[in-house]
């Protein structure tokens, strides 16, 4: 409307112009005409006529310029109200879809791989929604591909442990067969089937141990908690390993709060926690060292420790001691014979139950492995089915 | 006479199996696989073995399979399953199908001769 305006003003103003002109043109001519005296009074009429003509042009175009001001005003007026709307249309076509963008965004970082942006709006937007979309599809496809090769390695690992338990049930079988007839044997014999079954069992261990770890890690290592009386699964689990720490001379000395509340935990999977660390402080402490189990009262919770007054751990290694396949110093570990594994695995078992274990060492002074475990234990999840016994489980220890 | 049928897919533990059971008294029947199982076994003759001994995992056929059907045949005969997995969850074994213990490998043998003298001994009195 502007723009007519501007223009009809810029037009009208030319009209005007080469009218004055041409009228001052005539009235030039008239005036030499009657200088030259040819036809004076037609010449009078005509410059009469072109002054009443400009006088008229001039009152004509003051109100054409004012209609056109007031035009090009309006013009003015509306395209500004046009802008306004415009950009408020604008700014509404834009917010939608940002938003859009940031829930969107907000839900990937949150771990939903699937949020995508409806592509939409503004060009600009539409373009950041493709992006957006784009970069998420990336993210999914890497995601998945972590997720199938996680899911190949559980699955390699319990498969693998699932077939080397066969050949392992021969070998170990037909060498407690040969052990069943050691009158037979020479002493000789009889060692290298010990050590053939010695390292059975090991591997067993191992198997385990792997298998714990695989389904620790794709979330499927489960307790079944019950209430359970710590006392005696302490006790026994220090009667069991009173044996070796006797043949190093080793003492095993056992301090139990006789007032232990009863928690809801998995008893094999606490023996199992107790016999590694029990365990441990023995392979990696020398003859006649000292080895204590307690078991106490804390704040709504049990503490069992396990302290032994061996070489200790070096600070940098304490660090990652809970680390899979993270062992005491090299030296020492010749003897030892643990799979590397254990702690990892007690980690997992213990706050599996809801409960911490850590670890204080001393260089020269020994080591204490402390296991929390709350006396609210979480509810009993997924229990053994019923009428069925479970027997066997000869690699657990 | 007590009869065991013994059906794992290695021989070697067939052999091993047989040979530690045969020791302890027992006489043994062997199958490959778990349709060998229920060929052995009629449903309408009392005839048949007193106790299955099962591999869980087998080609062809498992023993839980196997089970499953002589189960749906009426055949009452007790069952035990060893099962190379840790535990019974993982052989994805339905507690309907009436299995009286399991067993896992490495077979700890004085587990399983335990467990077969408790479920044999009903009928051997």
């Amino acid at each position: 409307m502007t723009v007519i305006g501007v223009g009809r003003l810029i037009v009208q103003r030319q009209d005007y112009e080469n009218s004055i002109e041409r009228s001052y043109q005539r009235e030039i001519q008239a005036r030499v005409q009657l200088a030259e005296g040819t036809n004076p009074a037609a010449a009078q009429a005509t410059v009469r006529r072109e002054e009443a003509n400009r006088e008229r042009l001039r009152d004509s175009i003051s109100g054409d310029t004012r209609d056109t001001v007031i035009l090009v005003g309006a013009g003015l007026i509306a395209g500004l109200l046009g802008a306004l709307l415009l950009f408020v249309g604008q700014i509404t076509a834009m917010r939608r879809p940002l938003e859009a963008l940031v829930a969107a965004a907000g839900r990937l970082a949150g771990g939903d791989r699937s949020a995508r942006v409806r592509v939409g709006g503004v060009s600009e937007v539409a373009t950041l929604g493709k992006a957006f979309n784009e970069m998420a599809a990336e993210l999914e496809l890497e995601a998945s591909e972590r997720d199938r090769l996680d899911r190949m390695k559980d699955e390699f690992v319990l498969t693998a442990s699932h077939e080397l338990r066969s050949p392992l049930t021969s070998v170990q079988g037909f060498a407690e067969l040969l052990m069943m007839e050691r009158d037979s044997l020479t002493p000789r014999q009889v060692e290298t089937v010990e050590i053939i079954l010695d390292n059975c069992r090991h591997l067993v261990r191992l198997l385990n141990d792997l298998l714990d770890l695989a389904r620790s890690d794709a979330g499927r290592l489960q307790v079944r908690p019950q209430p359970t009386q710590l006392a005696p699964l302490v006790d026994d689990v220090v009667r069991m390993m009173r044996a070796q720490t006797e043949a190093s001379d080793q003492t095993l000395i056992e301090r139990i709060d006789p007032n232990l509340p009863v928690v809801n935990v998995e008893g094999d999977r606490i023996r199992q926690i107790l016999v590694n660390l029990v365990t441990n402080a023995h392979e990696y402490s020398p003859e006649r060292a000292s080895i204590q189990v307690s078991a106490r009262v804390a704040d709504n919770a049990v503490e069992i420790s396990v302290t032994d007054n061996g070489p200790g751990i070096p600070p940098a290694q304490l660090e990652h001691i809970f680390e899979r396949f993270v062992r005491g110093d090299a030296g020492l570990t010749q003897r030892v014979g643990g799979t590397g594994l254990g702690l990892a695995i007690s980690k997992s078992l213990v706050e599996l139950h809801g409960g911490t274990i850590t670890a204080d060492s001393e260089v020269g002074r020994g080591s204490t492995f402390t296991v929390t475990l709350p006396t609210a234990g979480p509810a009993a999840i997924d229990p053994a089915p019923v009428g069925t016994s479970m027997i066997g489980e000869s690699g657990r220890r | 006479m007590t009869t065991i049928l013994v059906a794992d897919d290695s021989e070697t533990i067939l052999l091993l199996m047989r040979t530690r059971l045969e020791l302890a008294g027992y006489e043994v029947d062997t199958a490959a696989d778990g349709q060998e199982v229920i060929d052995r076994v009629d449903p309408s003759s009392t005839d048949g073995p007193d106790l299955l001994l099962l591999d869980a995992m087998m080609p062809r056929k498992s023993g839980i399979d196997a089970l499953r059907e002589l189960r749906a045949a009426g055949v009452e005969t007790p069952a035990l399953i060893i099962s190379a997995h840790q535990t019974p969850d993982d052989a994805d074994a339905p507690a309907d199908l009436e299995i009286s213990a399991y067993l896992t490998k490495p077979i700890d043998f004085d587990a399983l001769l335990d467990a077969v003298a408790e479920l044999t001994a009903p009928k051997a009195a």
